[in-house]
C-alpha cells in the first residue's frame, strides 16, 4: 500500500493548473482534499504520472452570491460549507447533505469540489448538486464551459469532465426559502456510504408544487435523478397527494445493484419506504403550518 | 487520607493508572514498524491472485534490473533451510506448509515470491514487474466444496484436516427421538478478520553466525524464540525475540507464520537487516482469519424443560494453511459444561479449503456459546418457557459442585447461575417486557437477550507449550523493585496489573515497581498472552516471588536490627520493626548492605535481594459469566440499535477493575462486530470481496455502546484467586446480541441464526420472504433457519402483528418506455489502439436510462455498467493490462451500426466501429 512514483506540482494559479492538466494529457490528476485520492493511491488503483495540487489557489476557495444563486469555490472543505453563513441561508440542504458526508475528521480536509468532481455514486453531495439543479464550472486551456449535474454522471467515477479539465466552481440556483427540504440516509455506519440514500427541494406555490428537484444516491452507477417523480409532482396540490404512488414512481428510476452490504431489493424496498415517509411527514409539517 | 491497613491490599482491585499509557497515549511506543537498523532493506510480497492452481513460470528478470531492488527470492531461494512450520503446540502439522509457493498456489493471496529492495515503495514497484503464469485450477472454497471437491493438499487422503466423534449414537438417538421436547438449528458463523490495530511484522537482524535477532509483533517472544529454534532446527544459534509494544493480536500473532517465517529465512540469507510490515491490504487478504463454522444442534428437553441429551454436528472452514489444522474440539468440551446435561455426542470436523489459513480467535471455541445460547432461547419459546426459567433450571449452580461433566472436565467452583443472579438485580425484566409491550403496539420492536457461559482459563500442564509464568524479581540497591517476567501485553497493560500485585505484596509504592517483558533474553519461558492465562499464572508467579523476596527482606532486616524476623514488616518501601520506633530504616538502606555488605548479612543468606518463581495455576482455571442485551430494530430499514448491555462476570480476585472492564468490553466490540457488521466472504474462484475497511466493516465508536459491569469476585483456587478474563466478552457477546435481535422479531416467527444479521437479513426475516438474500458461492447453509421457522408462534408473544408495509408492491419495473433507438442485443466492434485493431464482441441491455452490457475480447469477458440517453451510449470499463486505466466509451448508434470513441487515459483516443449481429 505505497503508491507507484509520480510527479508533484501545487501551481499557484488556475491558468496554470489548466496548461500542467493539458501538457499531462490525461496523466494528471488533481490533489484537492485527497480523502478518496490518497487511499486510492496507497492502493494503486489509482497511478497518475503527475499529480496537480491545487489547494493553494485562493480563487477556488469560498463560496459568495452570484448569478442569481450561489457560486462554491470547489476547494472549499465540507466542515467550511457546514459552518459557512451564507450557504446556511441559501442552500440549507447542501448543509444537511454535507454533515453526512464521512466524518468530521475527513470533512476538515475532504472538499465539495473533490466530491461532485469524483461522482462516487453512492455520496451524498453529487446527488445533492442533482437534486438542487447544480451546475460545475470546467475550465481547461481550451476555453470555460458550465455542465449541468445532472449530465456530468456517466457511472461510478465517471463523469463528463474532460482529462484536462478542472472544476473551477460549483453554482447553486437559489430555492426560495421556504422550499420543503428532504434529506434520508440509511448507512450501515454513521459515515458510511449511503446503502440508500434520498435528497429533494420542493417548492409550494398556492398549494401547489411549482418546483421539484429529486434525487436517489446509492440506488444506481450515478446518482440518479427521479425525474418521473418530479414531473408527477409538478403542479399537484399538496393536500392528499399520494406519497406512496410518487415514491412508486420514484424508484421505477432506480437501478440498484446488490453488493457486499446489501441486496438491490433491500435498496429498493428500503427507499420505497424512506422516500414515501419523508414525502408524507414534510408535507403534513408544511399543511400543519 | 486514612493510614494503609497492614497486610491489606492497597493496590489489588484500585483502578491505578496504567503504567503504559503514558508512552502509547503519546506516540511513544515501540511497535515493530518504528524499529529502524542501519543498513535496513524492505520486503514486499508478490502474491497469488489466484485462489488455486500450478506456478508455471516465474519471471523476475525485469524486476531486478530495477534500480534500488537487491534481491528477489522465491522458494526456490529458501530450500536452503529446512523449515518446518509447526503449530502453535510446537509439533509438525501433518501438511506441507512453505514459507513461499513451491510449486503451487493455494489461496489467493499465497505468498510467491519476496522482493526485497531500499524501501517499501521500491520493492512495491518491483512486485509489480515480477511476472507470473499459473496455470488456475477450479477452486475449493466453501465446505461443501471441501467435502466433494478436489484435494487442497494433493496427497493427503482427504480435505478433512481432522475429524472427531460420531456422526449417529444409536443410544443417543433413541434419546433425542423419545424426548417431549426436540429443538433442532442450524447456526453458521461466518468468517471474520483478526483486525489489530498494528498488523503483522518483523524486522530479522543476524548479527553473526550464531546470533539472530527478531523484533516481531507477537504473543510471547519466548514462545517465538523456541518456534524459530525448533522450526529452523538451529539449537546452536543464539536466538534473542523482541516486541516491546504489540497492537492487539487475538491470536493471529500466537506464532510467527508464512512471510514472517520468510523473511527471517531471508535475513540469514543475506546478512541484512529485513524489514516487512504488513499492510492493510494484505492483512484483510492474507494474514490468518477466523471462525467460518457452523453447526446443527439438537437438544432434547423432558416435560418442564430440563436437558436430556444433544447432538452437535459441526464444520469448520480451516483455510489451506490453518495455524492448527484441527476441529476444533473445544466446541464439543465446553458446548454443555455449565449445564446439567446427562448425554452429549458430536461429530466435529475440520476441513482444508483454497482460502487463508485460520488462526485462533479470542475465544477460539466460541461457536458453542452461541450455538447453545440461541437454541436455549428458541427451546424456551418453542416449549413455553421464559428464557431466564429454563437457564435456571439447567445451569450448575454452587450446589451442584464438585461434580464431573459427561465429557469429563471437573467443576469445583463455577458460578454462571449466580453471575444470572447478579444480572438480575440490575435489571428489571418484568418492567422491560412491559415496555417492550407497549412499544410493539406502536410498531416499535425492542428485545432483551440473555446468556451465560463458563470459560477455561489459564489451561496448564495438560499441553506442552501452555507452561506457567516466570517472575523474576529484585530490590534494587536504590529501593526500587524490577520484575521481569515471563508474560507479554498485547495492550493488556500486564505491566500494570503486575505491578499491583508486586507493590501490595512487598509492601512497596506502586510507582517503585517497574515491569519489564518483551524480550526472550530476559526471564524465563512463558507462552505469553493465550488463553486467558496471564492474570493467573503471571499473577500467581508474581504473588509467590514477592512473597519469597518479602521473606528474604525481613530476614535480613532482622538480622542487621537485632529483632525478630517476625517483627518486621515492609509498608511503603519503609522497612518498621515492632514497637521499635528507632529501628525504623528505608528499604534503600537494607538493599544498600545486602548488595554492598554481605559481610553483615546472616551467614546463610546470599548477597542482593532477588528471588523468581516460576508458578503453575491448577489446570483450568474457569470465569463464568451472564450477560443481558437490550436492542430495538427499525422494522422498516431492518437497523439494530443496541440500548443497554450489562456484563455480570465472575472472574475472581480483580486486580485492576479497569483493566478488566476494558478486557470486557474490547471482546464484546468484537462480538458485536461479528453479529452486526464484520464478514470476510468470497466469490466462487476464491477471490476476496471485502478487501478494504470500506467492505470490511469493523464496529466504529458509535456501534459500540457504554457496557455496565457487574463483578461476582468469587476467588479462585489459583495463587491470589484471580481468574482469567481476556476472551470471555467476545464469547458471551454474540450469543447475548443474538438473542436480543431474536427477542425483538420474535412478533414475525423469526429466527436469526446466520451471522452477520445485516439489515437486509434482517428485513428478510422480518418478512418472511428469501427474495432479498443474494446467493453467493459461500454460505450454502443459511437457509436451513429459514426453512424450520417455529411452527407455531408460543402464547407468550402476544403482538404478532405484521407490520404495516407487508403488502406493498415487489419491485416494480420501470414505467418508462423504451428508448426509441434499438440497443439490446450483440453488436461486434473493431477498437483502433495504438498497438494495432483489437476486436471484440458486446452485449448491450438497457434499462430506462441505465445500460448494462459485456464486451468479449482476448482480454477476457468484462461487466460494465453506464448510461443511455437517446442513441449515445456512454460507459467506463477498467483494464488492468497493459497498465492500469479506465476506458471512456462514447458510442453512437444508428440502425444496425453504431460508431464512435474510447478515452484511453494517457494512451488518448481510440476510434470504435461496429454492427449489429
Amino acid at each position: 500500500m505505497k503508491p507507484a512514483p509520480f510527479d508533484y506540482i501545487a501551481p499557484e494559479t488556475i491558468d496554470e493548473v489548466c496548461e500542467r492538466l493539458a501538457e499531462a494529457g490525461g496523466g494528471a490528476t488533481v490533489l484537492a482534499g485527497g480523502q478518496t485520492l490518497m487511499p486510492l493511491l496507497a492502493l494503486r488503483m489509482s497511478q497518475p504520472f503527475i499529480l496537480v495540487d491545487i489547494n493553494r489557489i485562493a480563487a477556488l476557495k469560498g463560496a459568495a452570491r452570484a448569478d442569481g444563486g450561489t457560486r462554491i469555490g470547489p476547494v472549499m472543505r465540507q466542515n467550511e460549507v457546514i459552518a459557512d453563513p451564507t450557504l446556511a441561508n441559501a442552500l440549507p440542504l447542501l448543509l444537511t447533505a454535507t454533515r453526512h458526508v464521512g466524518h468530521h475528521q475527513t470533512r476538515n480536509r475532504g472538499t465539495i469540489g473533490g466530491s461532485i468532481a469524483l461522482g462516487e455514486p453512492a455520496a451524498e453531495l453529487p446527488a445533492a448538486a442533482v437534486a438542487l439543479g447544480a451546475s460545475v464550472e470546467a475550465r481547461s486551456t481550451r476555453g470555460v464551459r458550465r455542465i449541468a449535474a445532472e449530465a456530468l454522471y456517466f457511472g461510478p467515477y465517471a463523469t463528463a469532465l474532460e482529462p484536462d479539465e478542472l472544476v473551477t466552481a460549483i453554482h447553486f440556483p437559489d430555492w426560495p426559502p421556504d422550499t420543503i427540504n428532504l434529506f434520508r440516509e440509511v448507512a450501515r455506519r454513521p459515515g458510511d456510504f449511503a446503502l440508500v440514500g434520498l435528497i429533494g427541494a420542493l417548492t409550494v406555490e398556492q398549494g401547489r408544487i411549482a418546483r421539484a428537484g429529486l434525487a436517489w444516491f446509492g440506488m444506481g452507477p450515478t446518482p440518479i435523478k427521479a425525474r418521473q417523480a418530479e414531473a408527477a409532482l409538478l403542479g399537484q396540490s399538496i393536500a392528499g397527494l399520494d406519497a406512496r404512488g410518487i415514491a412508486e414512481l420514484a424508484i421505477a428510476d432506480t437501478a440498484p445493484f446488490d453488493d457486499h452490504h446489501a441486496t438491490a431489493d433491500y435498496r429498493r424496498t428500503v427507499g420505497r419506504r424512506i422516500f414515501a415517509r419523508a414525502l408524507q411527514e414534510a408535507l403534513d409539517a408544511r399543511q400543519a403550518a | 487520607m486514612t493510614a494503609p491497613q497492614i497486610g491489606a491490599a492497597r493496590f489489588i482491585g484500585q483502578r491505578v493508572p496504567r503504567k503504559e499509557d503514558g508512552r502509547l497515549l503519546t506516540g511513544r511506543g515501540t511497535f515493530v514498524d518504528d524499529i529502524v537498523l542501519p543498513g535496513m532493506l524492505h520486503v514486499a510480497f508478490v502474491r497469488s491472485p489466484i485462489a488455486r492452481g500450478r506456478i508455471a513460470l516465474i519471471d523476475t528478470s525485469v524486476a531486478r534490473d530495477m534500480p534500488g531492488v537487491h534481491a528477489i527470492l522465491t522458494a526456490k531461494d529458501l530450500s536452503r533451510f529446512k523449515i518446518d512450520m509447526l503449530t502453535f503446540y510446537l509439533t509438525l502439522p501433518g501438511i506441507e506448509i512453505p514459507p513461499l509457493a513451491t510449486d503451487r498456489v493455494a489461496y489467493v493471496g499465497d505468498p510467491v515470491v519476496m522482493v526485497i529492495a531500499q524501501d517499501r515503495y521500491l520493492a512495491e514497484d518491483a512486485a509489480g514487474l515480477v511476472a507470473i503464469d499459473y496455470e488456475e485450477e477450479d477452486p475449493v472454497v466453501t465446505i461443501d466444496d471441501a467435502k466433494t471437491g478436489p484435494l487442497v493438499h494433493p496427497g493427503s487422503e482427504s480435505n478433512a484436516a481432522a475429524v472427531l466423534g460420531v456422526e449417529e449414537d444409536e443410544d443417543l438417538e433413541a434419546l433425542l427421538a423419545s424426548a417431549p421436547h426436540l429443538v433442532t438449528g442450524t447456526i453458521t458463523h461466518q468468517r471474520v478478520s483478526q483486525s489489530p490495530m498494528e498488523t503483522r511484522g518483523v524486522v530479522v537482524d543476524q548479527q553473526g553466525d550464531e546470533e539472530l535477532t527478531v523484533y516481531i509483533a507477537c504473543q510471547s517472544p519466548h514462545l517465538v524464540a523456541r518456534y524459530l529454534s525448533q522450526a529452523f532446527g538451529m539449537p546452536n544459534i543464539s536466538i534473542r525475540v523482541l516486541a516491546k509494544d504489540v497492537g492487539g493480536s487475538f491470536g493471529l500473532k500466537v506464532q510467527p507464520w508464512r512471510e514472517e517465517m520468510a523473511v527471517i529465512a531471508a535475513g540469514m540469507i543475506l546478512r541484512r537487516p529485513l524489514k516487512w510490515t504488513e499492510d492493510r491490504l494484505e492483512n484483510l487478504t492474507a494474514a490468518n482469519q477466523a471462525r467460518e463454522q457452523e453447526i446443527t444442534l439438537r437438544i432434547a428437553f423432558d416435560a418442564d424443560g430440563k436437558l436430556l441429551a444433544s447432538h452437535a454436528d459441526y464444520d469448520l472452514n480451516n483455510g489451506a494453511y490453518p495455524h492448527g489444522p484441527d476441529c476444533n474440539i473445544a466446541v464439543q468440551m465446553f458446548m454443555w459444561a455449565a449445564y446439567k446435561m446427562p448425554a452429549f455426542g458430536f461429530y466435529t470436523k475440520g476441513w482444508y479449503t483454497n482460502t487463508v489459513g485460520l488462526a485462533a480467535y479470542r475465544g477460539p471455541w466460541a461457536m458453542e456459546s452461541l450455538a447453545r445460547e440461541t437454541m436455549l432461547d428458541i427451546a424456551a419459546r418453542q416449549i413455553g418457557v421464559d428464557p431466564i426459567e429454563i437457564r435456571r433450571r439447567n445451569l450448575i449452580t454452587k450446589a451442584d459442585q464438585p461434580c464431573t461433566t459427561s465429557l469429563g472436565i471437573q467443576l469445583e467452583d463455577i458460578t454462571p447461575a449466580e453471575c444470572l443472579d447478579k444480572l438480575l438485580e440490575t435489571l428489571d425484566v418484568p418492567a422491560f417486557r412491559a415496555e417492550q409491550a407497549a412499544a410493539r403496539k406502536q410498531g416499535r420492536y425492542l428485545g432483551l437477550g440473555i446468556a451465560t457461559y463458563i470459560e477455561p482459563t489459564a489451561s496448564t500442564g495438560s499441553i506442552g507449550v501452555m507452561s506457567g509464568e516466570l517472575a523474576q524479581i529484585r530490590i534494587e540497591p536504590t529501593g526500587k523493585v524490577t520484575a521481569t517476567l515471563s508474560t507479554h501485553s498485547q495492550g493488556h497493560g500486564t505491566q500494570t496489573t503486575m505491578a499491583q500485585v508486586i507493590a501490595d505484596q512487598l509492601g512497596v509504592p506502586y510507582e517503585d515497581v517497574s515491569v519489564f517483558e518483551g524480550d526472550s533474553s530476559r526471564g524465563g519461558f512463558g507462552p505469553g498472552a493465550a488463553g486467558s492465562r496471564q492474570g493467573v499464572a503471571g499473577g500467581g508467579a508474581s504473588m509467590k516471588a514477592a512473597k519469597l523476596l518479602l521473606d528474604k527482606v525481613k530476614r535480613v532486616a532482622a538480622h542487621l536490627l537485632n529483632a525478630n524476623p517476625d517483627d518486621v514488616r515492609l509498608e511503603n518501601g519503609v522497612v518498621y520493626v515492632a514497637g521499635a520506633e528507632e529501628m525504623t530504616r528505608s528499604l534503600r538502606e537494607i538493599a544498600e548492605v545486602a548488595y554492598g555488605e554481605p559481610d553483615r548479612l546472616p551467614p546463610d543468606i546470599q548477597a542482593g535481594l532477588e528471588t523468581q518463581y516460576r508458578y503453575t495455576p491448577p489446570p483450568v482455571t474457569f470465569t463464568s459469566a451472564a450477560n443481558a442485551c437490550i436492542v430495538e430494530i427499525d422494522a422498516e430499514t431492518g437497523f439494530v440499535a443496541i440500548k443497554r448491555w450489562i456484563s455480570s462476570e465472575d472472574c475472581g480476585v480483580v486486580i485492576n477493575p479497569a483493566v478488566v472492564e476494558g478486557q470486557i468490553a474490547g471482546g464484546l466490540a468484537q462480538a458485536i462486530g461479528s453479529v452486526l457488521l464484520e464478514e470476510v466472504s468470497f466469490d466462487a474462484r476464491g477471490n476476496p470481496t471485502a478487501v478494504t475497511y470500506k467492505d470490511y466493516m469493523l464496529p466504529a465508536i458509535s456501534d459500540v455502546p457504554d457496557f455496565e459491569h457487574v463483578h461476582a469476585s468469587t476467588p479462585s483456587k489459583s495463587e491470589g484467586g484471580f481468574r482469567g478474563v481476556g476472551e470471555g466478552g467476545c464469547i458471551i457477546g454474540p450469543p447475548t446480541l443474538v438473542n436480543a435481535i431474536a427477542d425483538a422479531l420474535s412478533p414475525f416467527g423469526a429466527r436469526c441464526l446466520d451471522l452477520p444479521l445485516t439489515p437486509s437479513k434482517i428485513l428478510e426475516l422480518i418478512e418472511g420472504r428469501t427474495i432479498l438474500r443474494k446467493a453467493s458461492g459461500h454460505g450454502a447453509g443459511p437457509q436451513a433457519a429459514a426453512v424450520d421457522r417455529p411452527t407455531a408462534v408460543t402464547a407468550s408473544e402476544p403482538d404478532a402483528t405484521p407490520i404495516g408495509e407487508a403488502a406493498e408492491p415487489q419491485a416494480a419495473p420501470p414505467l418508462e418506455p423504451a428508448p426509441a433507438t434499438a440497443v439490446d442485443g450483440l453488436w461486434k466492434m473493431v477498437l483502433s489502439t495504438p498497438m494495432g485493431p483489437q476486436a471484440m464482441k458486446g452485449r448491450f441491455a438497457t434499462n430506462g436510462q441505465i445500460l448494462t452490457g459485456t464486451l468479449y475480447s482476448d482480454m477476457g469477458d468484462q461487466d460494465f455498467e453506464g448510461i443511455v440517453a437517446g442513441a449515445t451510449l456512454k460507459w467506463d470499463l477498467k483494464v488492468e493490462k497493459p497498465v492500469s486505466l479506465t476506458l471512456k466509451y462514447d458510442v453512437q448508434i444508428e440502425g444496425d451500426k453504431l460508431s464512435g470513441k474510447v478515452k484511453m487515459g494517457f494512451f488518448g483516443n481510440a476510434k470504435l466501429t461496429g454492427e449489429r449481429l
